[in-house]
């Protein structure tokens, strides 16, 4: 057994030993111990260093407020997470930590350099360094920042857990286990409420588990303890621990982060690391106790210097002895009791000093019979001790000021400058705080969530408050979802009352402008530097912490917040409450981005869409491209070629015979009603009234402003029935811009809208040989003259029922076919049989873009942004004027829209064929001085195309008036002109489309 | 990676829960306002209860997802019947019947923990849709309409090209659920 | 995340269900073409932004599809009330203020 391991104390399974690593030394420990109670019981205080000055630092504290004792944790390849704190990592077998801000080592540093410069490094040193000369920024500053800042070394390897994420809905849940949350948890369970009960150690218990002395309705305080945890899980209590609530947002959702794993030798299969829970609840019981203050004095930060709650949490939790000649500093009765606990476990306690003249008789009697020599009135100043505090040196204080220092050896330093409640998740809802003066600390005020924050969280100290006020409390939440709640009051014996006074730096006969008393010790803050900020300007709590950073960083000021008010108050000469406190953010305890993204990572990450013949296309070597939450085929490269060679060889083969291209994403609507006809009016450019039943026509939908904002081709399948086509990425937006205007300006149209998109497969067949691949496979008669350009018609392809449309988007013969989703890959297939004695070419998206641009016809989102009317892209023609209104027409008569010089929708021709960058700016004259007047850009650009030339679309000012014109693209290494020319390359008087009339016998060859 | 879903064995078997991919359906999505009697009538199904209610009769499922708005699901040899017992009512009520049997995949999540499993990729309340309800909401980013048959069953339709993400995530929990201690 | 009362649905649900829809009670004029430039900006552009209650639309896009009229408090982000749409915009006055929601 190790030195300061105490027989017969503490929770820690002993029988079950654990070794692990820190900083490359095996180190031993028992089951139930934390990686510093193990380090503390082979009396290792030094855990690590400061931040900024690189001060060797100890465990100050017990918990998760921790702000000295940061170590990596490592289990093999991608399990390394740095700025855990020592005090929560539970050990097990195999686990490896390290020490951090050391180098070379923990005990040799070079940064503690820094702590000689300290008076250099005061607060505000970056803002004042940093300024000038403005040429050092990036050769000396930025480097010299880089390197000193952030905490800890990021991990560098892929993180190889998984992380899971639920929702949880309950009645009642509980934060904080310990003596209020256990009995609050009681209260409203009993009226079978559904209950959830969480903590974010490894066992409940909080305080009973540091409290072994108490006795609760006549049974020791863990037997109790066990008990209670056993009638909770009866009745039904969720308990969890190893859960944190990180965060209390909107309507009583917390957000809960469970750490599974970390304490598990061997990681179990299907198991995530952590999880997140968003917790609805109906009532919230804030029960997160109450957090120890350090006292603020010159020395205060050494290694074996620890708040005397966490001193006693060490011993009578994990049976660990801090020091065998400990001095207990404090201006709280609480740390009297630390101080008896420690000196009934064998230590010789070398003095409790107290601040105050006035003790309770009670403890002073406690402290005579064990022997401990007492000096209230007194202060503490300094102390010594490299690695290691070795002696501390104490004041008498006088009411005329600070009298001769004592020194006094010892090994620990335990102290105690009160507690403060926790506010952290009570804060995270707006919560108001009252400041107590009595207790120098805020109090809970009023909340705007259905929330009530019971036991140390509102300043109530002692076991038996805590109980009795956790039942109350949860009786008043049971009473608010309408149930009574229950519970008998408590009888605490050997219960740990008391009370105490708040300092601010204690009195001192040294120099206080060269004294090193810490507030913050993890940005390593003194009282000198909040002094400092007050003289220099800020007037602020806020601006106090961003020139100080105090309170910043991984503990978030859980110690150091209400000392840096005193102090800064103080400095002031103003009350604490005008100088407010500042903002508690989310996460209360530092959260993994794992916990956050849950199980959205890898292929997981954001949904895929893939239509039904997407595994075809991956069969065939497709490369995909996203679109919206697609996922398309872009191009189908062969063997050895590159992605222009594949889409050439694809536009050619088009152009030549048949391409075929899955068209499925497509948006479709069906729009079915006896107004079915006016609601198309009313919605899009075009006038309807004279579609025939079995037609299709090109739609082009508007905003209110008059920009194009999607578009498609519409068949009219009945006559009280349309069957609309929009942009891929368009569908849902459209579908619910309909909506609104069907539920909320014209609920009287009879006309209902139903999302088809993926009630089709859609496959387009586009060439010369298009008709010749489909004709054997329908009834239609594709003739010129049966089933024209622009036709549409239910009928069955291949034997399956289907809507067949007549439509381009190539220039060239074009049917899609649309037939139930989940025979679509078999229409394919049939399709991609019948069409090889044609030499079918499969093409995707990137030649689909390239034909119907050398065609002129624009790509919504991409040839417009948003501002673009139906006139500036050429497209005034679908525009019906006629009709008296419809989404936009007012719009497209504003004077903006109607002024002259407006961007339009041009095709561009560059004269030496070089392939202009789409989004490169346009200009008229190359030679004007920088910065020079852009008059558009390029929005689409290919050379892969058919016409042998590099084609582009762009928008340029006044555009269609300047046909045949230069305009000049300045580019990094050189100027491209082009020439203005009309939008469509290929087959302007669209020849191309119209089916051949058969060949009459005579001319057979 | 659309093969999943068009497996027949289970898709994911627990001890928690069995995901398998349900036999097709004929489904119709139903709009109308007004008189809901000669629908009621002609279909054999009661149109009028609260929002996410449902009624059945014979083969056929009817759902209200909305004021205006049903859900019907049956066989696909019924679902011609429907169609024609509707279409004579539409000149005096006009109302919409759209097809949307190609639409969705319904895949079936059974098992004691069925409900819990839910909760991974669900915010609403499981537990308080009742039994024989169902619910149009949001499962991991994709809208689904979420059936509970009871409580240790249910059944969820989502359009074909969300299937694999929905899927993925219910294998993926199903397992997760299995590996719970407690 | 809120949480959202559905005046279609009568249910408190999670606002992943929903989408925003922008300021309420702003119709769309009965004839757009015979307004002036000035009276059509103010319709297209101008909002109230309001900073305390606020009348706006929500649509219950993954549940009855509806769009609906709030009323919700832009300083507390808390609801005072939600209602259908084309019903009359409720008196602030009369609002009460917001229950706290009841058990599981």
């Amino acid at each position: 057994m190790s030195f300061y391991r105490v027989p017969g104390k503490g929770r820690v399974d002993l029988s079950r030993p654990v070794t692990f690593t820190f900083d490359g030394k095996t180190c031993a420990g028992g089951r139930g111990d934390t990686v510093a109670s193990a380090l503390l019981a082979q009396g290792t205080h030094l855990m690590g260093r400061s931040f900024k000055y690189h001060r060797p630092r100890g465990a100050v504290a017990a918990g998760s407020e921790e702000p000295n004792a940061l170590i990596g944790t490592r289990r093999g390849p991608g399990r390394f997470e740095p700025n855990t704190r020592a005090t929560v990592q539970e050990i097990y077998e195999g686990l490896q930590t390290r020490s951090q801000n050391t180098c070379p080592s923990l005990k040799f540093d070079v940064g503690a350099v820094n702590d000689a410069a300290y008076m250099l490094f005061s607060a505000g040193f970056y803002y004042k360094t940093f300024m000038w000369p403005r040429s050092f920024w990036d050769k000396v500053y930025e480097p010299f920042v880089r390197a000193a800042a952030g905490l800890g070394v990021c991990p560098s390897e892929e993180d190889p857990d998984h992380y899971a994420s639920r929702n949880l809905h309950c009645d009642v849940l509980v934060v904080g286990a310990g003596p209020t949350g256990i009995a609050a948890a009681r209260a409203a369970s009993a009226d079978g409420l559904c209950v959830v009960l969480v903590d974010e150690h490894s066992e409940a218990g909080g305080t009973l588990l540091s409290e072994p002395q108490a006795v609760i309705d006549g049974v020791p305080a863990w037997d109790w303890l066990a008990r209670e945890l056993a009638a909770l899980k009866d009745t039904g209590v969720k308990v969890m621990t190893r859960t944190t609530a990180i965060a209390y947002y909107h309507q009583n959702m917390v957000g809960l982060c469970e750490k599974l794993t970390d304490h598990l030798a061997q990681l179990p299969d299907d198991t995530p690391r952590e999880r997140l829970w968003r917790v609805r609840a109906g009532q919230v019981v804030l029960a997160q106790g109450a957090l120890e203050k350090p006292l603020v004095f010159h020395g205060n930060d050494r290694p074996g210097i620890m708040l005397a709650g966490s001193a006693q949490t060490y011993l009578n939790r994990y049976g660990v002895l801090v020091g065998r000649r400990p001095v207990v500093v404090t201006s709280h009765d609480s740390a009297w009791f630390a101080a008896f606990d420690l000196a009934d476990a064998g230590a010789q306690v070398q003095a409790i000093v107290d601040l105050r003249a006035d003790v309770p008789e009670a403890l002073m009697q406690q402290a005579r019979a064990r022997g401990i020599p007492l000096k209230l009135s007194h202060t503490a100043t300094a102390t010594r001790g490299r690695l290691r505090v070795k002696s501390i040196r104490v004041n008498p204080v006088t009411g005329t000021g600070v009298g001769s220092p004592e020194v006094i050896a010892c090994d620990a330093v335990l102290m105690s400058g009160g507690w403060t409640p926790s506010l952290h998740l009570f804060s995270h809802t707006r919560g108001k705080l009252a400041w107590d003066d009595d207790r120098t600390t805020f109090l809970p005020g009023e909340t705007p969530e259905a929330c009530v924050i019971a036991g140390a969280s509102r300043g109530l100290w002692g076991i038996k408050a805590a109980l009795n006020d956790g039942a109350a409390k949860a009786r008043e939440a049971a009473a608010a979802l309408g149930r009574a709640g229950s519970a008998p009051p408590y009888a605490v014996a050997q219960d740990r009352t008391g009370s105490g006074v708040s300092a601010r730096e204690l009195p001192t006969d040294l120099s206080p402008g060269r004294a090193k008393a810490f507030v913050d010790f993890q940005n390593d803050v003194t009282a000198k530097d909040l002094r400092l900020a007050v003289r220099e300007g800020m007037r602020s709590i806020e601006h106090v912490k961003r020139y100080t950073t105090n309170g910043m960083a991984t503990d978030q000021g859980k110690m150091s917040n209400i000392n840096g008010l005193n102090i800064a108050a103080d400095a002031l000469g103003r009350k604490q409450p005008q100088v407010g406190l500042t903002t508690f953010r989310p996460p209360y305890t530092p959260t993994t981005f794992g916990a956050f993204a849950g199980y959205h990572r890898g292929a997981h990450f954001e949904v895929t869409r893939k239509t039904r013949i997407d595994a075809w296309a991956e069969s065939h070597g497709a490369v995909f491209e996203p679109v919206g939450q697609w996922r398309r085929a872009r191009y189908f490269p062969q063997t050895g070629e590159t992605m222009d060679d594949a889409v050439r060889r694809e536009c050619a083969a088009t152009r030549a015979g048949v391409g075929i291209f899955d068209a499925s994403t497509l948006g479709k609507i069906e729009v079915v009603g006896p107004d079915a006809v006016e609601f198309m009016n009313r919605m899009y450019t075009n006038p309807w009234n004279r579609l025939g039943v079995g037609r299709c026509r090109y739609g082009l939908l508007l905003g209110e402003d008059g920009y194009i904002r999607d578009d498609g081709v519409i068949g009219r399948m009945g006559q009280d029935r349309f069957h609309v086509t929009t942009t891929t990425g368009g569908a849902a937006h459209v579908l619910n811009m309909m909506e609104d205007y069907l539920q909320t300006e014209w609920p009287d149209l009879n006309v209902w809208l139903t999302s088809t998109t993926e009630q089709w497969s859609t496959i387009a067949l586009n060439g010369p040989d298009a008709a010749k691949l489909l004709q054997p496979l329908t009834d239609v008669t594709l003739t010129e003259d049966a089933f024209p350009h622009m036709s549409c018609t239910t009928c069955t392809v291949a034997g399956m029922p289907a809507r067949l449309f007549r439509v381009s988007f190539t220039g060239e013969i074009g049917f899609e076919i649309n037939v139930p989703a989940p025979m679509g890959r078999a229409l394919w297939d049939t399709l991609w049989r019948a069409g090889q004695p044609l030499g079918i070419t499969a093409y995707g998206t990137e030649t689909m873009h390239v034909l119907r641009a050398e065609k002129g016809y624009i790509i919504v989102g991409q040839d417009t942004d948003g501002t673009v009317t139906p006139h500036d892209a050429g497209m005034g023609w679908a525009v019906g004027a006629q009709k008296p209104d419809f989404v936009g027409k007012r719009g497209l008569a504003r004077p903006d829209l109607v002024a002259e010089g407006r961007k339009q929708l041009v095709g561009l021709l560059t004269d030496d064929g070089s392939k202009l960058e789409e989004g490169a700016q346009i200009v008229f004259d190359p030679a004007q001085a920088i910065p020079m007047t852009m008059v558009g850009h390029v929005t689409s650009s290919y050379d892969t195309g058919t016409t042998g030339a590099s084609i582009a679309l762009a928008l340029v000012a006044g555009g269609h008036a300047r046909l045949g014109e230069t305009v000049h693209i300045p580019m990094p290494d050189r100027t491209i002109a082009a020439r203005i020319v009309p939008t469509v390359f290929v087959d302007p008087d669209n020849a191309r489309i119209r089916i051949p009339a058969p060949e009459t016998e005579g001319a057979a060859a | 990676m659309n093969a999943p879903i068009l497996a027949e064995v289970p898709l994911a078997h627990s001890a928690a829960a069995t995901i398998r991919r349900a036999a097709p359906r004929a489904r119709a999505s139903l709009r109308l306002r007004g008189d809901l009697a000669p629908f009621e009538a002609a279909l054999g199904l009661t149109l009028s209860g609260r929002l996410g209610s449902r009624a059945d009769a014979g083969p056929r499922e009817g759902l209200r997802l909305g004021p205006d708005e049903w859900m019907l699901h049956t066989t696909p040899d019924d679902l011609a019947t429907v169609t024609s017992a509707l279409a004579p009512l539409y000149a005096d009520h006009p109302h919409s019947l759209v097809d949307v049997s190609g639409r969705e995949v319904t895949v079936v999540i059974e098992g004691p923990r069925a409900a819990e499993l839910l909760t991974i990729g669900c915010a609403r309340d499981i537990d308080a849709i009742p039994d024989g309800a169902a619910r149009r909401t949001v499962f991991d980013g994709a809208a689904v309409i979420l059936w509970r048959d009871s409580a240790t069953r249910f059944r969820i339709d989502v359009w074909n090209s969300f299937a694999p993400h929905l899927l993925d995530l219910l294998v993926i929990g199903t397992r997760e659920l299995a590996a719970e201690t407690s | 995340m809120l949480l959202i009362h559905c005046p279609y649905c009568d249910e408190t649900l999670p606002e992943v269900e929903f989408a925003y829809a922008g300021e309420a009670h702003i119709a769309r004029p009965e004839n757009p073409s015979e307004m002036s430039d000035e009276d059509w900006q103010e319709f297209l552009f101008m909002r109230t932004n309001t900073k305390g209650p606020y009348y706006e639309r929500w649509r219950h896009l993954h549940g009855c599809g509806r769009f609906f009229n709030a009323v919700r408090d832009t300083v507390s982000d808390k609801f005072l009330t939600t209602y259908q749409a084309g019903a009359p915009r409720p008196d602030l006055d009369t609002l009460l203020p917001p229950q706290a929601e009841g058990g599981k």
